[in-house]
């Protein structure tokens, strides 16, 4: 039954990605069944970009659901709620007016809560459920509102309406706030990203991918319509403010993701850096197309979204390698792992393919598309406003820290936990994954290569998808079909001759060292000063390894540091045991929430008065009521 | 602050004159082991230290080499901090009994071709600990050692001319 229920669900995946490709290229559709739901019913349209959106959904449902399918003693719960998430997911781009929209939206957001509190046992999975439910519903609410009242100024819950409807730009601004507000709650953007790092980790694994490898997109997917197509051509503000968010989510999110102990929480807190990197493409795609030079709009937006497509390759590809660590191991704690490149070779190798991709290393795919939102960004001195040139600034030094910040990030990351000796007996005892999941792995892996090398293929047919958007006539020329040519001859990149040449050097240096080396090898453990005894304690730790960061952005980490000795009760001098901590706090927990939710108790306790458990005054209030109603009826 | 200024500005200068002559003893030798080391080692040489258990007087004289009066990175001696980066062993000490083990160790961890050089006369063959129940005795009882630099201790210039015959014996 089970395995049924994830077979399903890879035939939908697969049939989903096939549509949307199919609209992609162009072959568009439309379904509309009115009668199904009043204000218009359901209405569904493939158009290019949601057809790019419907195949990320598709395609990274394939290997998700095959993932699940290899154990399903692992997932006995949510396989309804994980075939709704999946089929709500693909709707959502679909959906062409407001109602199935937001029913669709809702739809995947109670799935997937439904999904982050699969282990109920658990105080870390209900704390999760609660943030992300309470996160999502602001979020919700917000898409409400602003849709109700662009329906109610257009006059029409059709989105074709919306597109022709000409809003008075206080009413557009508006709109497009609560809407973008709505989105980037789903997008995880900061400081709207709170639920991200606790509802990934609680999720199982191949949720966790598809909440992180497509459900995230489907904000961006939101803000791409909102601020290119649904509202018409919005003012430069609505691409700086998506540009700022970018950079700051970016940056903030890698810091996080850097210092972090939990496996899946690091790869939360990436996630948010990968939408930085999208939103910032996108945000120079909007400045642009505000500044009236279409071209360059139509690079930014094919930037963000071949960053969408390649975040959701290898981000599915590192969730799900790491649920298959978490399997093994019974932990997602990194300073707990080691030592599973012997023991799980296949897991290890997809997993580092996935952490060279998004480190952004050529050849693969995640180097291509930050190269293309670097080209997109350093154009901006065509736009001739210094406080536009300005913001554009910030998006490319935003952009390089987070760059070489996330390197650093995936070497500790794939380091510490797959690499040197096993830090406990779980790790030790790893054992490698069944087939499927081995096999949805793989299917990312090479993704992720071909993604890289067929950027040739790729850049163009996501080019169109841009233009066919934003209206420019004739499609953008991205070079031959070896190398990618950004705005005639301002940068080229061949990815193929990139990888060529690694190859070669890599052989060179191998070759190099085998014929000068030979013979003079000798094998002798580790250096580690003499000692006599070594044990996996003496190896670095993902602890340590932060540390530096946590010194030199401490600003930012604020750690906090915690010694606590107990000395034996006859003399201080025998130390029992030393707990030392030094964990970093959360500028927006204490800054942002902190005081927002105190504040909402203190006037839900002024509120609470009116309770007091009396029937007597009860009466009253009802008695109160009723004479209101009396002298205003 | 100005306390400590105006102190180091009315001392002056109290240091001894240098007697930095081409022809003092000190500089012969040297230019003998810069010779030597770049003929034999491509430019320079660099020493591990290891204390097998010395009574540090040894490794004073030693640390005198890093000084500036002799300063013998001048003539491509270096001192660095782990075997892996070492061509050569400087072991002081008459290689206590917790000693022994590490030593061997740390020759073990030393890439090929290597050099061993005792110093001290522990080092040669246990000096004042000779016989004492919590020494092995002398390096050579642990790992093959290719020169000697006798003294109790072996001042800095008896280190040098040591380092030069040690180098200078090789094939
Ligand atoms: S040789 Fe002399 S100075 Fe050197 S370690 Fe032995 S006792 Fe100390």
């Amino acid at each position: 039954m089970t395995a049924l229920v994830y077979v399903l669900a890879v035939i939908v995946g697969l049939a989903a990605g096939a549509v949307g490709v199919g609209g992609m290229l162009g072959i568009g559709m439309t379904w509309r069944l009115p009668a199904l739901l009043p204000l218009g019913g359901v209405s569904l349209v493939l158009d290019p970009l949601a057809g790019v959106f419907l195949a990320l959904v598709g395609f990274a449902a394939v290997p998700a659901s095959l993932y699940a399918l290899g154990d399903t003693r692992r997932t006995p719960r949510g396989r309804v709620a994980y075939l709704l998430f999946v089929g709500a997911m693909a709707v959502v781009p679909l959906a062409a007016n407001a109602l199935t929209f937001l029913l669709a939206w809702e739809l995947m957001s109670l799935a997937s809560y439904v999904l982050v509190m699969h282990d109920r046992e658990s105080r870390e999975a209900i704390r999760a459920g609660w943030v992300y439910a309470v996160m999502t519903h602001a979020g919700v609410v917000c898409l409400v509102v602003g849709m109700l009242l662009l329906g109610t100024w257009t006059g029409s819950f059709e989105v074709g309406a919306w597109r022709a409807a000409a809003l008075a730009p206080g009413a557009r601004n508006l709109v497009w706030t609560l809407l973008a507000l709505g989105f980037a709650v789903k997008a995880g953007v900061i400081p709207l990203h709170v639920w991200l790092p606790l509802a990934h980790p609680a999720a199982p694994s191949h949720v966790s991918a598809l909440m992180s490898g497509v459900m995230i997109k489907l904000g961006v997917y939101g803000l791409i319509r909102i601020s290119l197509d649904w509202l018409g051509d919005g003012p430069a503000w609505w691409g700086t403010a998506i540009l700022l968010a970018g950079a700051v989510s970016a940056v903030v999110g890698v810091l996080s993701a850097i210092v972090d102990r939990d496996l899946k929480r690091v790869l939360a807190f990436s996630s948010i850096e990968n939408m930085g990197i999208i939103l910032i493409g996108l945000g120079a795609g909007v400045l642009y197309h505000a500044a009236g030079l279409p071209a360059l709009a139509v690079l930014g937006l094919t930037a963000a979204l071949y960053h969408a497509v390649n975040h959701a390759a290898f981000k599915t590809l590192l969730f799900l390698g790491a649920g298959a660590v978490v399997h093994a191991t019974g932990t997602r704690d990194m300073d707990a792992l080691g030592g599973l490149i012997k023991r799980m070779p296949w897991t290890t190798a997809c997993f580092l393919t996935g952490a060279v991709a998004i480190a952004a290393l050529p050849p693969l795919n995640g180097f291509v598309s930050e190269w293309l939102t670097f080209q997109a960004l350093l154009q901006n001195l065509l736009i001739e406003r210094p406080g536009v040139n300005l913001v554009f600034a910030l998006g490319i030094a935003a952009l390089a820290l987070t760059g070489g910040l996330a390197v650093a990030c995936f070497v500790r990351v794939f380091g510490i936990s797959f690499l040197a000796v096993p830090r406990s007996d779980a790790s030790a005892r790893a054992h490698e994954t069944e087939v499927p999941p081995r096999l949805a792995m793989t299917m990312l892996a090479v993704a992720c290569l071909a993604l890289g090398l067929g950027a040739t293929a790729v850049a163009p047919a996501l080019a169109r998808v841009g233009s066919e958007l934003i209206g420019v006539v004739g499609s953008l020329a991205l070079g031959d079909a070896l190398t990618l040519d950004v705005s005639g001859n301002f940068a080229s990149l061949s990815v193929p001759v990139v990888a060529v040449a690694l190859t070669l050097a890599g052989l060179g240096i191998v070759g190099g060292l085998a014929i000068t080396g030979r013979g003079r090898v000798r094998r002798y453990e580790t250096w580690s000063c003499g000692r006599m005894l070594q044990t996996p304690r003496m190896e670095y730790t993902a602890t340590a390894f932060a540390n530096p960061f946590k010194r030199v952005f401490h600003f930012f980490y604020r750690p906090v540091e915690q010694i606590d000795i107990a000395a034996h009760p006859a003399s201080r001098l025998f130390v029992q045991r030393i707990e030392y901590a030094n964990p970093t706090r959360s500028l927006f927990d204490d800054w942002l929430y902190r005081p927002l939710l105190d504040s909402v108790h203190r006037s839900v306790r002024v509120v609470r008065v009116l309770q007091s458990g009396s029937a007597n005054l009860y009466l009253a209030y009802i008695l109160l009521a009723l004479l209101v109603m009396l002298v205003f009826a | 602050m100005l306390r400590q200024l105006r102190a180091a500005l009315r001392a002056g200068v109290v240091t001894e004159p240098g007697v930095a002559t081409e022809s003092a003893p000190l500089e012969v030798v040297g230019a003998r082991l810069r010779e030597e080391i770049h003929r034999r080692f491509k430019r320079s040489l660099h020493i591990r230290q290891v204390d097998a258990g010395s009574c540090n007087g040894c490794e004073l004289e030693i640390s005198g080499l890093t000084g500036p009066h002799y300063d013998f990175e001048r003539f491509g001696l270096h001192l660095v901090a782990s075997p892996r980066h070492a061509d050569c062993l400087l072991v002081t000490g008459p290689v206590t009994l917790n000693m022994a083990e590490p030593l061997r160790r740390t020759w073990e961890a030393t890439p090929d071709p290597k050099f061993v050089i005792a110093v001290g006369d522990c080092g040669r063959d246990g000096g004042i600990f000779r016989g004492s129940y919590a020494v092995v005795g002398g390096v050579s009882s642990v790992v093959p050692v290719d020169a000697i630099i006798a003294g109790c201790p072996p001042s800095p210039a008896a280190l040098l001319a040591g380092l030069l015959a040690a180098i200078g014996r090789r094939p």
